[in-house]
């Protein structure tokens, strides 16, 4: 569940730039020739709602409902009591209480569009059954189509406000990642000064993996309970601010840092400069693997290329993403991850702070 | 991982009500937000992306998830596992049931299988399915209990915690950082946490806010730390300063509801009975209207593998109470003369009675001003 800080600053995200987010899709909507495009929310898929008006579900799930003209509906599963708070964190027209929220999308659609004939749904293949079903078997169902390439055509590259909230998720990320205690031995007592950096620094979420002792496993493990930490581990931070995803990886070496890590580094950055929107298809060098994830849907970060993967859909120069680096070296494992700003063809990609 | 046998004891309890009800295989879907059916079954907690374990009744569980760093951690964790990751793991779900052929198989749970996979033959299958699985989770083994009661600890303590860190001029997002950084020093990867602060025009909680704390507030919380996978949970309401005569005398109506909450819980009781018992102090109180849904959501609900389990403490709720189910006991709701305040214990339901796992005293707590 969501934790940290929830809130709505205008100046950072001012209402003009969701509506204009808005705009965008709902010209798509029309060209597309749809009733209403649904989006589902939750604590595992909050992207793709936040984007559209910076509305986070700490915790149940909602479905805005958003129309080929007018303001984005919030059907809502969280109490009525909670729907001055959503009002204070996000920019919307109507919030409408939705315990069941199928039957409330049929009740809504009955009452706005009773002669819809084509509703879209973001990712209509991962939509739970439990919110799918009263659609599915109402008069509605056979007008059910995907609309995640729709929404996806206009969510790549990033704005400016985007940007500028990545960067403040970074620098929360960098700022948290200086207060891990140098003489720290075990992995609780960096993930607690992580934590404490992070939320005090104004993050929303903070999920952090830890491969405690490189020697023995370069896995990132969600630790339950506590570990040992090697005198060479990593640590992988993802942080949200406003609902901006960031992920980092730092390889931490409690003597003094391997020449190694240093040429590895190197290599990073160079991989990265040689990324774009044209080539995807990194060669970081032999005994490598990488992951390459951007937010284009719900999930806040999805991968998008790997070196096991072709890439499976273009991306535009100026998407914010994330690289993973995993490389196999001599004296062992070293992981890196930053976040970047995509090139454009021909120009060089570059690391977001 | 669990310690113990918790999900052994889990595994042996499935199978056999896999083979009751006819099932070989049962494919099991959950996320981030629903990840407490995959943790009774398969014993693992999604991060990011959609996750399904194929349960063989008879055979070793395999796994689909979207990330090949969620494939590689859950391979680490339990080196038994079969899995595999995909770009595209609803689709390669499918394709393996499809693989399946004949055998019987069944999907659940309805809150988290995907509309894809909701398709013929297996449709008629998930909410049978998920009904057994809800079932399961409802008693639990003595090794939930055990997770359950180190929760409760964690519960208390992060309270303390809490207290500590609820200074004037503090905003609410630094507390909730505080509990965090506690939580995290005990290996406790997962908690609940909402708050509230201020007077009479608070009417619930919520994530933290950047309101700086002011002298003479009603500072409530609600904080439910996980230990192996389960959630204890507990509520307190504090008072910056002093608490005034009229704080004091809205304390005592939820110290009263909360403890015939408590006496009504016992086998054979409904959750009805639990909410009603809170409830009538409020009306005998002349404070009906609060216990309705205009200024309160439930009156106490499960505790396990997620965070707000069945049952729903409400007086509509009719299931029956039984050994070894457990709940927190919590009458929060609106007070028209000091705002939202909030209060309640996790308990376990024993033979004759129940036990109350949270230690907190059940006091009006004050945090000094200066």
């Amino acid at each position: 569940m969501r934790r940290g800080l929830i809130s709505w600053s205008r100046d950072e995200v001012p209402p003009s730039v969701l509506d204009h987010r808005v705009a965008r899709f709902q010209e798509k909507i029309q060209a597309a020739k749809l009733d209403a495009v649904l989006v589902y929310t939750s604590f595992a898929r909050p992207s793709a709602v936040a984007w559209l008006t910076h509305f986070v579900p700490y915790w149940n799930e909602a479905l805005l409902v958003i129309q080929p003209s007018g303001a984005p509906v919030l059907l809502a599963a969280f109490s009525k009591r909670v729907h001055d708070w959503i009002r204070s964190v996000s920019h919307l027209g109507e919030v409408r209480s939705a315990p069941d929220l199928g039957r409330a999308a049929v009740t809504f659609l009955e009452e706005r569009l009773p002669k819809a004939s084509s509703i879209g749904v973001l990712e209509l293949d991962a939509l739970p059954w439990s919110v799918a079903e009263p659609m599915v078997k109402s008069r509605y169902g056979p007008a059910l189509v995907d609309a995640t390439g729709l929404y996806a055509s206009i969510r790549q590259p990033a704005d400016e406000v985007e940007i500028r909230l990545a960067q403040r998720a970074a620098t929360i990320a960098v700022q948290a990642f200086k207060k891990i205690p140098t003489r720290a031995t075990r992995a609780s007592e960096l993930l607690s000064a992580l934590e404490r950096s992070a939320r005090l620094d104004g993050a929303e979420e903070v999920l952090p993996r830890v491969a405690p002792d490189l020697r023995a496993d370069a896995t990132l493990c969600r630790l339950e309970g506590d570990a040992l930490l090697g005198e060479r581990y990593a640590v992988e931070l993802s942080i949200a601010y406003k609902a901006t995803w960031v992920r980092f990886t730092r390889c931490i070496a409690t003597q003094a840092v391997p020449q190694s890590w240093r040429s590895a580094a190197d290599r990073f950055v160079e991989t990265v400069e040689r990324l774009n929107e044209a080539n995807r298809s990194l060669e970081p060098g032999k005994n490598a693997a990488w992951a390459l994830e951007t937010c284009l849907g719900s999930a806040p970060l999805s991968i998008v290329a790997t070196g096991e993967t072709p890439p499976p859909s273009a991306l535009p120069g100026g998407s914010l993403a994330c690289l993973s680096l995993h490389l196999a070296l001599d004296d062992g494992p070293w992981l890196r991850g930053e976040p970047l700003i995509l090139g454009s063809r021909g120009q060089p990609s570059r690391l977001l702070i | 991982m669990n310690p113990g046998n918790a999900h052994a004891e889990r595994r042996v309890r499935l199978a056999a009500a896999m083979a009751d009800e006819g099932i070989d295989i049962l494919v099991v879907a959950g996320n981030p937000w629903r990840s407490d059916y995959l943790r009774f079954a398969a014993d693992i907690t999604p991060v990011e992306g959609d996750a399904f374990a194929f349960i063989d009744r008879d055979g070793p569980t395999r796994v689909i998830v979207e990330h090949p760093a969620e494939a590689a951690r859950l391979r680490l964790e339990q080196e038994e596992l079969d899995v595999r990751w995909s770009l595209s793991a609803i689709e390669e779900t499918e394709t393996a049931i499809r693989e399946l052929g004949k055998r019987r198989i069944a999907l659940a749970p309805r809150a988290a299988v995907p509309y894809r996979l909701a398709r013929e033959p297996l449709l008629a299958s998930i909410a049978p399915a998920t009904a057994l699985l809800d079932r399961l989770m409802l008693r639990k083994s003595p090794s939930e209990i055990a997770a359950l009661r180190r929760a409760a600890v964690l519960a208390d303590e992060g309270y303390a915690v809490f207290l500590k860190a609820a200074r004037v001029g503090r905003p609410e997002y630094a507390l909730v950082a505080e509990v965090e950084a506690f939580f995290r020093s005990r290996g406790c990867p997962e908690n609940f946490q909402i708050l509230g602060s201020g007077g009479r025009e608070v009417r619930g909680m919520h994530p933290p806010t950047e309101r700086r704390l002011a002298p003479g507030d009603l500072v409530t919380t609600e904080l439910t730390p996980c230990v192996d996978g389960y959630y204890a949970q507990i509520c307190r309401t504090l008072v910056l300063g002093e608490p005034s005569k009229t704080q004091e005398r809205a304390f005592a109506v939820y110290s009263e509801a909360l403890e015939a909450g408590i006496a009504a819980v016992r086998p054979g009781a409904k959750a009805s009975d639990v909410a009603r018992a809170q409830n009538e102090v409020f009306r005998r109180h002349g404070l009906g209207d609060y216990v309705t849904s205009e200024y309160t959501r439930v009156r106490g609900h499960g505790l396990g593998l997620y965070v707000d389990g069945r049952p729903a403490v409400l007086e509509d709720v009719d299931l029956n109470l039984e050994p070894d189910m457990t709940l927190v006991v919590h009458p929060n709701t609106y007070h028209p003369e000091v705002g939202y305040f909030v209060h309640g214990d996790s308990v376990r339901v024993t033979q004759d009675g129940c036990e109350v796992l949270t230690r907190t005293p059940r006091r009006l707590f004050s945090a000094p001003l200066g």
